[in-house]
Formats: structure tokens, C-alpha cells, sequence
């Protein structure tokens, strides 16, 4: 459910076909993000699930994965 | 017509940027402002004669100039300068003036407003005084690091700004360099200069330093780390020239006689210079109106910012930048 979530929000952002994001995609490498387009994706989930990313940037989250593990574990 | 005023983070003080704003109702007939600030201070300046188009939105916390600006918009949600952003995603207001930390600004067009789809970056497109009138300048400083994709897009942009603000008719662009020979300057300014080239109509080529004040061009276009150093020289050489002649013409009873012959033509070239009558900068290649009005703005100069992002607003430049990406695809 979250990495559904989070892969629309990527998708949307990205103007891209959600089933080009996979769990495993990096932001960077495979996905082409620079640091604005990852930072929008982390506000934009933060506003999706109400929760504050504990970090000072987005540099910290590499992967998809990263970013639905991270939201999993604040929302608990 | 709506325009929100962020009161806090001037440094003349929440009361006077909100006395600038009231004052631009009298030159406004469809003006309403929107004051947000601290209720204790500002609720004593609605009246009864402004009553009706004047509302005060309440906080006490701003972003200050020592605040990381993603982290202070992110975290302090009552933060003035946020609470602004939210009122033109709700679609309460139609413009927002800002005189507070402007990294904390343009995160939010970044963030809080969003880019205009297609446009890679927002710009910071402030106005430099020249010989032949007011010119405009992008970016001044949003963008350190660009690539030339994003200077043809200021390119882009700014031309819309002028045309639709300024009245220019077919705008002309040139390019900031070290030289004005094709093929002068980093290897940014000469994909730039090939791009610009390829695709903007009206683009004039390079433009050096010292040839900005003549004024042969309507739009200039730099990275936001040139743009800022411009800027900010030119800002700065005007003050210690006006300086240094004050100093000069006060020097002694025969230059003070000539001082006050030439105190009105003076006068109007520092004029021309000072940042209180320009309203403002707007952030080009965001979804709404946000403009950045100067730290130390004072009455004056907020009134002529609430003024301008009324004027922004209605020509219609946010829909121009909007239209470019529609004719790309």
C-alpha cells in the first residue's frame, strides 16, 4: 500500500508511468532525480502520510525502497 | 484581487510593511490585502475606512535569516512566510509580497508553490536600472549552478515578464559573458549561447559586464551565481558613487551652490536606482504570484510591491510560462 503510494507520487512528479518505478529503482541512477526533484517527492510524502522525514535532506534515501521502509517505520 | 502580505521578517518592523500595504489600497480601487503578522500589532491599523478590504491572518513565528530555508519551511508550519504559500494554494490570495529570507522564499516556490510544469527552475527576476529605463535581469541568484537548458528557459520567461509587464514589444534577450564574441566564456555560456541561438526568437548575443547599464537589450540573462555578483555590484557601485558625489558636493559653499542647481536632475538618476519605487522581484516559473521585496523595505516600498504583484498578477505571465511547455509538446 505505501510503496503504491509513494510510486504515484513519484510517477505524478516525474510525469512518468508508475510501472517504470520499481522497489528497487534509485532516485539517481535509474530514476535521473537531482536533489529538487527528490526533495519534492519527500514533501510531497510527507504531506501524504502526515509524517516528518527526519532528515536535513533527501540525500539520505537512495532508493524507492529507502523512502517506503522509512514511511512504514514512522507511521507505525 | 487578493494580495497577501507577509509582515514579519522586515527589518523596519511587522507595523510600517503593514502601513505600506494599507497604503496601496488608495491607489488600488480592487485591491484587499491580507496582513500576516502578529493580531496585537496589526489589528489596531484596520479601520473603518479599510475595514472592508483588509483581513489579518495571525502568527508570531517567522523563519529567520540564520534558518536552513528547506528545513525552515518544512518544520515551522506557522512560520508567516508559510502560512503565505498556503493561502495561494487554497486559493485565497492571488499574490504574496515577501521581505524575508530569501532562500526560505524560493524553497517555498519550490516546495510549498511548485515549478510551472516543464520549467526546470524558478528564476529570481529582479529590475536593473539602466540608461534607456528599467531593464530586467534573471536569475539573480536562485540558481548557483545551472545548466543551459535553464538559461534558455530564464531566456524563455523572462521575454513573457517584459512583454507582459513591461509593454515590450518583441522582446530582446542577450546573454551576460566575459566577451560578445560567439564562442567567448565557460563551456555553461556556450551551450547556452548555441541554445539561445537555436531556439529564442529576439536573442541579441552577449552582453559584457559593462555594457549593462546602456540599456541595448530587455532581458538579461545569466546563472544565478553571475547574476547575483551583477547585481549586487551594480547596487553597490551606484551606493559609493552617490556617496562619494554627496561627499563631493558638500565639500565646500561653491559645490553646495552647485549641488542645489543640479539637486532635481541628480536626484532623478538616484531615483532610478533606488530599489523603494521598484515594487519588487518576482520568482519566475512557479505556479503562483510570489514577489521578494527588499529586507529593509519601508512604507513606500511595500506599497509599490503591493502595487506591482497586483499588476503581475494581471497580466498574466504565470499562464504565458504555463503556455511555453503546452507549445513544446
Amino acid at each position: 500500500m505505501t510503496f503504491e503510494k509513494v510510486q504515484e507520487i513519484i510517477a505524478s512528479n516525474l510525469d512518468i508511468e508508475p510501472e517504470r518505478i520499481q522497489a528497487t529503482s534509485r532516485f539517481k541512477e535509474d530514476l535521473d532525480m537531482d536533489s529538487i526533484e527528490l526533495m519534492e517527492v519527500v514533501m510531497a510524502c510527507e504531506e501524504e502520510f502526515g509524517v516528518e522525514f527526519p532528515i536535513e535532506n533527501a540525500d539520505g534515501i537512495l532508493t524507492v525502497e529507502d523512502a517506503v521502509s522509512l514511511i512504514d517505520q514512522l507511521t507505525k | 484581487m487578493r494580495i497577501a502580505i507577509d509582515t514579519l521578517g522586515a527589518d523596519l518592523g511587522s507595523e510600517r510593511i503593514a502601513q505600506g500595504a494599507i497604503q496601496a489600497l488608495s491607489r488600488s480601487e480592487k485591491m484587499e490585502i491580507v496582513l500576516i503578522g502578529d493580531e496585537s500589532i496589526l489589528s489596531p491599523l484596520v479601520t473603518e475606512k479599510n475595514r472592508a478590504r483588509v483581513s489579518i491572518v495571525h502568527t508570531t513565528e517567522k523563519i529567520e535569516t540564520t534558518d536552513k530555508p528547506v528545513m525552515a519551511i518544512r518544520r515551522k508550519k506557522e512560520a508567516s512566510m508559510v502560512k503565505g504559500y498556503q493561502l495561494l494554494k487554497e486559493g485565497t490570495c492571488d499574490a504574496l509580497v515577501c521581505c524575508g529570507n530569501t532562500g526560505a522564499l524560493l524553497a517555498g516556490g519550490l516546495f510549498l508553490s511548485g515549478r510551472i510544469k516543464g520549467i526546470e527552475r524558478p528564476a529570481l527576476t529582479p529590475v536593473i536600472p539602466t540608461k534607456k529605463g528599467p531593464k530586467i535581469m534573471l536569475d539573480a541568484g536562485a540558481n548557483v549552478d545551472c545548466k543551459a537548458k535553464f538559461l534558455l528557459q530564464f531566456a524563455q520567461m523572462g521575454k513573457i515578464y517584459s512583454e507582459r509587464v513591461f509593454g515590450t514589444k518583441q522582446a530582446k534577450v542577450g546573454l551576460l559573458n566575459i566577451g560578445v564574441e560567439p564562442g567567448k566564456g565557460s563551456q555553461l555560456y556556450n551551450e547556452a549561447y548555441d541554445l539561445l541561438k537555436e531556439k529564442l526568437d529576439g536573442f541579441t548575443g552577449n552582453i559584457e559586464a559593462r555594457d549593462v547599464l546602456d540599456g541595448d537589450y530587455d532581458v538579461l540573462v545569466a546563472d544565478g551565481f553571475a547574476g547575483n555578483i551583477l547585481l549586487k555590484s551594480v547596487e553597490g557601485a551606484a551606493s559609493t558613487l552617490f556617496s562619494m558625489l554627496k561627499q563631493a558636493l558638500t565639500s565646500s559653499p561653491v559645490t553646495k551652490l552647485a549641488a542645489a542647481v543640479l539637486r532635481k536632475p541628480l536626484r532623478g538618476i538616484r531615483d532610478q536606482f533606488d530599489y523603494h519605487e521598484v515594487g519588487g522581484a518576482p520568482l519566475l516559473g512557479i505556479q503562483h504570484a510570489v514577489i521578494k521585496a527588499h529586507g529593509s523595505s519601508d512604507e513606500t516600498a511595500i506599497m509599490n510591491a503591493a502595487l506591482f504583484a497586483e499588476k503581475f498578477v494581471q497580466s498574466g505571465v504565470i499562464e504565458g510560462i504555463q503556455a511555453l511547455n503546452t507549445e513544446e509538446e
